[in-house]
């Protein structure tokens, strides 16, 4: 078999930087393990030319059209990278003050990446499954990274066991799905089940397990219970890399399986993803009201950010079409923009963090003691919150035009409302940062270089998309997947 | 076979009412017909082996568990190894070149327990 190398060498490319990452940890003494990072960082850069090489190339297809590179994979595949060097700059500084193992958590990061980035390209059930247990085995160390607190501990085991439980029910379906089309190629998938009704009801039951398996990676209601704990228990970059990253490579694991597999059957699976996104928005939004601790309050709002991600799904038309291609690239510009917003805000946590606290009442009078900090944290939250000209704005627009389209009119309403009870918690944090009289805290909060760097980046790319949406909606709407 | 759109759902009903039907069917059955003998020797921890010395809560060596890690990284370059050697003679040095990286990775794993003085009993 013939492998085309240029298809897959932003892979390789990480493959060799894991290794040197290892080699360089083991080599280093153990007061100069921060070294580490930079080689990190320019391992996920190299792997980001890598693929900046390879943006605007014809589709590659490659290893028996298990690994295809297009234009979604590519855009996702920078997405990951960003990802990760924005965490990566995140955590440097985190590390070292929580006095956490540095070599592991640099090596399990880009580990958790190289399986991101093979996710973007699997079109096939066994590399799907093989990427995302890729992505989630190191991730499951890295929520336990602090070895002695039992909150991380907690948050290791959650994560562990919950990922275990729903990978042997998505295993489950696949080999459903393997037993009655004998493929595992999801493009092949759609044509035999087209091809043989008399199997109809199999599939649908293995299309449901699938949906279950997915459905704890992504946190949809009612497989969200790990979410809140966890993030609150691991590092907190490393709940910024979970709730992005990992979130992320869950989506388009999904995406492509019932956009490109099962879109034959959209007419049983449609109303059951209608109602997983509604109750997961809901349940995300009405419990985030009552959090008092800026991480969890955050895991919450990621849950409902997943409802709205997954809403587009609900409106997929058995035949293809247009309307179903706008209901995807929907889907992938919410992905790409809210990973701008939710590493923000987790940024300026760990920013505050440090010297402040991780408890919304820590952040009274914030706006007063930092300004400038007090006001990224403002566009981040009214950016998830969904208010122009942010970001997050222009990607709900765009879910809420896919819906509209898709001539679902109910499910806009409820999305609607869900937005207005999401602004409610959003506001409270801001109504504390400015409105509150400041407590005892330190006045002026002093943030690394790397982190005001992290905060940057994503406030730039908060504000330029807001500003001209059509940059994610054009990347978006690249895709020839659907 | 039922038609219409709550018929396709009926599956899963009728999947998830035989999956409650066998655990309380094997269950209750199991409850009914089973003897029920309460002698002494009912409650031991080997019912028909060695009476049980100590406390039933004991700590197992933690290195065992990573000589099994370790274990694993040998087994996974074995089962790769045999079919390829099998057939070494057609495949082409491409084959070869891939073969020496993936030793080389699984090699990194070895040389990094042993740097972690993972082979070390103390």
């Amino acid at each position: 078999m013939q492998i085309d190398y240029a298809a897959v060498a932003p892979e390789l490319v990480l493959t060799g930087a894991l290794c040197i990452v290892l080699v360089v940890d083991l080599v280093l003494p153990d007061n100069r393990k921060g070294l580490i990072m930079p080689v990190s960082l320019l391992g996920v850069a190299g792997t980001l030319l890598a693929l900046l090489a390879l943006a605007g190339d014809p589709t590659r297809t490659t290893l028996g059209g298990m690994f295809v590179v297009d234009s979604f994979a590519v855009t996702l595949k920078i997405l990951f990278c960003v990802a990760a060097l924005l965490t990566l700059a995140m955590s440097y500084d985190y590390l070292r003050k929580e006095g956490i193992h540095q070599g592991e958590f640099y090596f399990l990061l880009l580990c958790s990446l190289l399986g991101m980035l093979t996710i973007a390209s699997s079109r096939d059930l066994l590399p799907i499954f093989v990427s995302l247990e890729l992505v989630s085995v190191p991730a499951f160390v890295l929520a336990g990274l602090q070895k002695i607190d039992v909150k991380s501990n907690e948050a290791a085991l959650k994560f562990f066991l919950f990922s275990i439980l729903s990978t042997a029910v998505m295993l489950f379906g696949m080999s459903l799905i393997y037993g009655i089309t004998g493929t595992t190629n999801l493009a092949e998938i759609a044509v035999r089940l087209a091809a043989t009704p008399v199997l109809r009801s199999i599939a649908v039951l293995s299309v449901f397990f699938v949906v279950v398996g997915f459905g704890f990676k992504i946190s949809a209601f009612p497989f969200q219970w790990w979410v809140p704990d966890t993030y609150e228990g691991s590092p907190v970059p490393v709940a910024a890399f979970l709730s992005v990253a990992s979130k992320t490579a869950g989506f388009v694991g999904l995406l492509q399986i019932m956009f490109i597999a099962f879109h034959g059957l959209a007419d049983v699976w449609r109303p059951f993803i209608a109602a997983v996104a509604i109750l997961t928005m809901t349940f995300g939004n009405l419990v985030a009201l009552t959090q008092r601790h800026i991480v969890r309050l955050l895991a919450y709002s990621s849950i409902g950010q997943a409802g709205y991600i997954l809403l587009p799904l609900a409106v997929v038309n058995v035949n293809g079409g247009s309307v179903n291609h706008e209901a995807f690239a929907a889907s992938i510009a919410y992905l790409l923009i809210y990973a701008f917003m939710e590493m923000g805000a987790f940024s300026v946590a760990v920013a505050y963090g440090r010297e402040g606290g991780y408890f919304i009442d820590d952040y009274a009078g914030l706006g007063y003691r930092a300004p400038g900090l007090a006001v990224v944290m403002t566009v981040f939250l009214f950016s998830l919150a969904g208010i122009p000209p942010l970001a997050g704005w222009a990607a709900k627009l765009f879910i809420f035009r896919a819906v509209i389209d898709g001539h679902e009119y109910w499910l806009a309403v409820a999305m609607a409302v869900n937005t207005v009870i999401a602004l409610f918690y959003y506001a409270k944090v801001v109504r504390r940062m400015f409105f509150e009289p400041a407590g005892d805290g330190p006045l002026g909060v002093k943030v690394p270089l790397l982190l005001q760097a992290t905060i940057a980046v994503s406030t730039v790319m908060v504000l330029l998309v807001g500003i001209l949406p059509d940059l994610a909606a054009h990347l978006a709407r690249m895709s020839t997947l659907v | 076979m039922p038609k219409g759109y709550f018929g396709e759902y009926l599956t899963l009903a009728f999947f998830a009412g035989m999956m409650l039907l066998l655990v309380a069917g094997t269950l209750g059955l199991n409850k009914l017909v089973s003897p029920k003998v309460h002698r002494d020797e009912k409650y031991l921890t080997y019912e028909c082996g060695v009476d049980p010395v100590g406390g039933g809560w004991s700590q197992t060596q933690i290195r065992y568990y990573l000589f099994g890690l370790l274990f694993v990284v040998f087994d996974v370059e074995a089962v790769f190894l045999f079919p390829w050697a099998v057939v070494f003679d057609k495949l082409g040095t491409a084959a070869f070149v891939e073969m020496v990286i993936f030793i080389g990775i699984l090699a990194l794993g070895l040389a990094y327990a042993w740097r972690k003085k993972v082979l070390e009993w103390l």
